[in-house]
């Protein structure tokens, strides 16, 4: 894969993010620099409390640096406001959680369809059959009318990753999945996420399942803040 | 529909018990809104429109003389009158159930043509002739009487006869007959001197022409004509303007219906703390859902309003059940006001207005005191709404109570439930407003209604007299007074005297501000033994009488004004001529109209009646209601004997029953207030307690998968709104002192002129501790069986 071909997808430059705590100042992350490109299937990974969750924050700008700069599809998300941030990382992120976070009171589908709603992306004619199509997509079609706790943990997975999906962003995130996962689900995931790349995706994932790395193209692996070894990423 | 628009629906839905709740909360403000104000309207209209009918005179001057027809069209013809008709009232006494009751007979100088003071039909005759009358409606219960029957009436100067009652009027003027426990009937000068009386019209009704709501100027032109009087040889006495426009009652009424109203918005606004608190949580309980949607493009915005949308919903809600229901209740309560003042509700609807304000402010309250909570929660950080993990760790306010020594008595338990009531100083601090707030309102409704009947027994304290009997005319005390004090049970005989009066200022004519049914806004000089043992006068400045014949005066706080003080000199007509007088005291009557002291040898003095006297004041043995009715029937068998007419004889009972009557129905409402703040209040502590456990989920799925029991873990929900409960126990009564002090200055002035004595009832303190007591518990249980109900899986597992 020749990355220095396309301009950068995700670019860390210099971040370090501090958090205060009672004896001073804690860093998660130390002076990080990293470039992803588009269309990777990238894991990141460490030991709980290494600061891999940190990056994800800082990618999907749900948290900011304390220093450096995060851009990401070529904007400075750091720069932008709370406000800007939501409409920014609705269009052009799509998170998925370890423990799937739907909502409870939405359907399936409805579930799906709120991202579009609240970024009005879609016509909203189009939207329920654009969330349809993304659930038939993931395998799960024919559950789009249930409620969330009649699914079981792989069936909401995939409502998340269509979630994710639905204003089609060209960044997906993942923090640890398949963490509540059993393997053949967890297995089945992976290949989505395998599938979502090669569609054009990039897909961003922090895990500690060391079975699934032959999914990745490439691998970051952080340690204490820092990155100790990086795979087909420019460090 | 949007799905965000689903999620407010499901979200309202699938917790519909608690935002029922909430419903009920913002209801209840709404609907005592809606009731109090829709009474009020209605009153308010129905009041002018009742009193107005009847084209009340503006002026009423009172004269000797005759006043011819001729002379009476010169009066219509004056410049600035548009009306003008004679009139008289005679207070007589009527037998009741072989018992003398007064009966204000008004006299008509033509029933067929009656233009000021008029009455409405209601039903028989309206014209009677010389041996029957009409009585208004709300005394036939008063007499005991229907229409047809015949009532013996004996006037001051007639011997006792039947006049047959012919038919039924409404007179919107008059208090309420029950109200004054006197019977009001109308009858033809012929009537009146088949009845024993020789006098004449006495009373020339005037209504203005211009100016009509200007007090000053209607006794400008009143003066006018007493001054065309005087040319034509008539002696003017008095000059009455009461309050133009104005019912009786109308200004205590208004003031009375305002505090309701503020007790209701503030009901309101205690429901809409509750409501805030409960958004606050269900914030808090959202707070991953936030966090969620803002992760998927949702903004602050768009979240904030799916927020006040629900809130919206549950005010519509709330609205939707009050407002109808509070029509119902102002129904009810503009009825009983209605009976109250004797008005006829004319038109029952309420105007547009109320539910108006009731929907501007059931929408506008509740949005503004969950608006913080709301737009806080709403713009919470992704990162922050993420990693929520419920409540926080004991905050300083619970460390430091920990270190209290006196907590360390206490077992495990209850210092954690201690500490968990502090946990949340925000929430808590709202529900110890809210249920301070109920509490205190609870409370000050009782402290006021306790406080209104100890006012009221001080009639009794006040007068140690049980019996007052006004005379025709004054008639030399020896021969009477020692005949009544002879009378077993008898204690104490004085004889006293009494004259209207006003305050001469530098008008020509004394000028009061008497209604025509001559007690509202009356003023008397009530002539005394200085070392009398009937009377127990509250002196509040100065002192009282002590020295026979002086010019002193001390007068009671409805003569007084603002700027009288002791040591001033005051002019006082008597019996038409100015008198001078040295104000040396100011005393406190309850249930008196404006009265002057004076010693009776000043008053012997100045009208040259020396040893004469027109009132007797009777004190008996016993104080109780049946005795005294059977000593006043020895009395006026003794005075019938001696041949001494009675003007009026008014038993001390009935003075109170008629006191009481005046404020019941409104001490009454101030009671349900309190029963709708206890409703409130309890709500409140209801949903705190449940949403501190919900919050808590987590972490008592820990405690009891570290062996905490059902048993220990139900105890200690319980203990913590006992403990939040008894906190604010403490913090309604501090401000159910203040709030007491102000609702008994109000109400007192309005009623008495003079505020209430600061009460404290134990039986609300005790009631009040009940209900929290009650409440705290059920509000702790049902969240208490919640939390053990859940699995310890489950409970370590819930976001």
């Amino acid at each position: 894969m020749d990355h220095q071909q396309s301009k950068p997808l995700i670019e860390l430059s210099q971040v370090t993010k501090s958090y205060p705590v009672a004896s001073g100042s804690f860093s998660a992350l130390k002076n990080i620099t990293l470039k992803i490109d588009s269309r990777q299937l990238i894991s990141i990974t460490g030991k709980s409390g290494s600061g891999k969750s940190t990056l994800l924050n800082l990618i999907t700008g749900i948290d900011r640096p304390t220093e450096g700069s995060v851009i990401i599809n070529g904007v400075r998300v750091d720069k932008l406001s709370e406000f800007e941030l939501a409409s920014w990382r609705g269009k052009n992120v799509g998170v998925v959680f370890q423990f799937f976070q739907l909502l409870p009171t939405l359907t399936i589908l409805e579930n799906v369809m709120l991202p579009m709603d609240f970024c009005n992306t879609y016509p909203k004619k189009d939207r329920r059959e654009r969330a349809l199509a993304l659930l038939q997509m993931v395998g799960i079609g024919e559950q789009a009318e249930k409620f969330p706790s009649t699914l079981s943990g792989g069936q909401q997975q995939r409502v998340a990753i269509a979630r994710a999906l639905a204003n089609d962003p060209p960044l997906i995130v993942a923090d640890e999945p398949t963490g509540n996962l059993d393997s053949q689900t967890a297995t089945a995931i992976f290949e989505l996420f395998a599938k979502l790349a090669t569609s054009g995706k990039t897909v961003v994932v922090v895990t500690h399942e060391r079975e699934f790395s032959s999914y990745f193209e490439s691998t970051i692996n952080i340690a204490d803040g820092v990155i100790v070894k990086a795979a087909a990423v420019q460090v | 529909m949007k799905p965000r628009y689903r999620k407010v629906i499901r979200d309202l839905t699938s917790s519909y018990s608690k935002n029922l709740m909430l419903a009920l909360a913002i209801a209840v403000g709404v609907f005592g809104i809606g009731s109090i104000l829709g009474a009020y309207k209605v009153i308010n209209r129905e009041m002018a429109v009742n009193y107005l009918s009847t084209e009340p005179a503006s002026a009423t001057i009172e004269f000797e003389g005759r006043i011819s027809n001729g002379l009476l069209d010169s009066i219509r013809s004056f410049p600035g009158i548009k009306k003008a008709e004679r009139r008289a009232t005679i207070t007589a006494r009527m037998k009741v159930d072989e018992r003398w009751y007064p009966i204000l007979l008004f006299v008509i100088d033509d029933f067929s043509k009656m233009e000021i003071s008029k009455f409405l039909p209601v039903s028989g005759s309206q014209n009677p002739d010389h041996q029957s009358m009409l009585v208004e409606r709300s005394a036939l219960p008063v007499m005991h009487a229907q229409e047809g029957d015949q009532i013996t009436i004996r006037t001051p100067h007639g011997q006792a006869q039947r006049v047959k009652i012919v038919g039924q009027v409404h007179d919107p003027g008059l208090a309420p007959a029950w109200q004054e426990q006197a019977g009001y009937a109308y009858i033809s000068l012929e009537a009146l001197h088949r009845l024993g009386e020789k006098q004449n019209f006495d009373l020339l009704r005037l209504q203005v022409s211009d100016n009509e709501y200007s007090a000053s100027e209607i006794t400008k032109k009143a003066e006018l004509v007493a001054d065309l009087l005087k040319t034509k040889g008539i002696t003017v006495h008095e000059i009455q303007v009461p309050p133009p426009g104005k019912h009786p009652h109308q200004s205590q009424m208004n003031a009375v219906l305002t505090i309701f109203t503020v007790f209701c918005f503030m009901i309101l606004m205690l429901g809409s703390i509750l409501v805030a608190t409960s958004m606050a949580t269900l914030m808090v309980k959202q707070i991953r859902q936030i966090g969620v949607m803002k992760t998927i493009g949702g903004n602050s915005y768009q979240i904030a309003s799916l927020y006040f949308l629900m809130l919206l919903v549950i005010c519509v809600i709330a609205l939707t059940v009050s407002i109808p229901l509070s029509r119902l209740a102002a129904y009810g309560f503009y009825t009983q006001i209605a009976v109250l003042l004797n008005l006829e509700i004319t038109d029952t609807s309420i105007p547009w207005s109320v539910p108006l304000i009731q929907i501007l402010s059931g929408i506008t309250v509740p949005m503004i005191a969950a608006a913080f909570p709301l737009v806080r929660g709403s713009r919470i950080s992704v990162r922050a709404a993420l990693d929520n993990y419920g409540v926080s760790a004991t905050s300083n306010t619970a460390s430091f109570l920990s270190r209290l020594p006196i907590i360390n008595a206490f077992n495990d338990t209850f210092r954690l439930a201690l500490r968990n009531a502090f946990r949340q100083r925000a929430r808590l601090a709202l529900t110890l407003g809210l249920l301070a707030a109920g509490g205190a309102m609870f409370m000050t409704a009782l402290n006021v209604s306790e406080a209104w009947d100890k006012n009221l027994k001080r009639i009794y304290v006040q007068r140690l007299y049980d019996q007052e009997i006004k005379l025709n005319d004054r008639i030399n005390q020896d021969s009477i007074l020692g005949r009544i004090k002879s009378l077993e049970g008898v204690t104490t005989v004085e004889g006293w005297d009494y004259s209207s009066t006003s305050v001469v200022k530098e008008s020509k004519y004394e000028v009061t501000r008497t209604y025509p049914d001559k007690g509202h806004g009356s003023f008397s000089i009530l002539a005394l033994p200085v070392n009398t043992k009937l009377l127990n006068p509250t002196i509040t400045e100065g002192r009282w009488l002590y020295a026979e014949g002086t010019n002193e005066v001390v007068l009671n706080q409805l003569a007084r004004t603002s700027e009288m003080k002791i040591g001033d000199q005051i002019y006082l007509s008597l019996e038409d001529k100015p008198t001078t007088w040295k104000i040396i005291g100011f005393t406190e009557d309850v249930g008196s109209s404006a009265a002057a002291y004076i010693s009776i040898r000043s008053f012997e003095k100045l009208n040259g009646s020396v040893n004469h006297i027109k009132m007797i004041r009777i004190g008996y043995a016993d104080r109780s209601k049946d005795y005294a009715w059977n000593k006043n029937r020895e009395v006026d068998r003794v005075l019938e004997e001696l041949n001494v007419r009675v003007s009026s004889s008014t038993p001390v009972w009935l003075l109170h029953n008629a006191v009481a009557a005046h404020m019941k129905v409104l001490v009454n409402s101030l009671l349900a207030m309190a029963i709708l703040m206890a409703v409130v209040g309890t709500l409140g502590l209801t949903s705190t307690i449940s949403m501190n456990v919900l919050e808590r989920t987590r972490e008592i799925g820990v405690m009891r998968a570290i062996g905490a029991t059902p048993k220990k873990i139900r105890s200690l929900i319980i203990l913590e709104g006992l403990t939040i409960g008894i906190l604010s126990i403490v913090l309604a009564f501090i401000i159910s002192l203040g709030l007491s002090y102000f609702m008994g200055e109000f109400i007192g002035r309005i009623s008495f002129r003079t505020p209430l004595t600061l009460t404290i009832s134990i039986v609300a303190i005790v009631i009040w501790i009940m209900i929290v007591t009650i409440g705290s518990y059920l509000a702790s249980i049902l969240p208490a069986k919640r939390a053990n109900v859940i699995t310890t899986r489950e409970a370590l597992s819930y976001e």
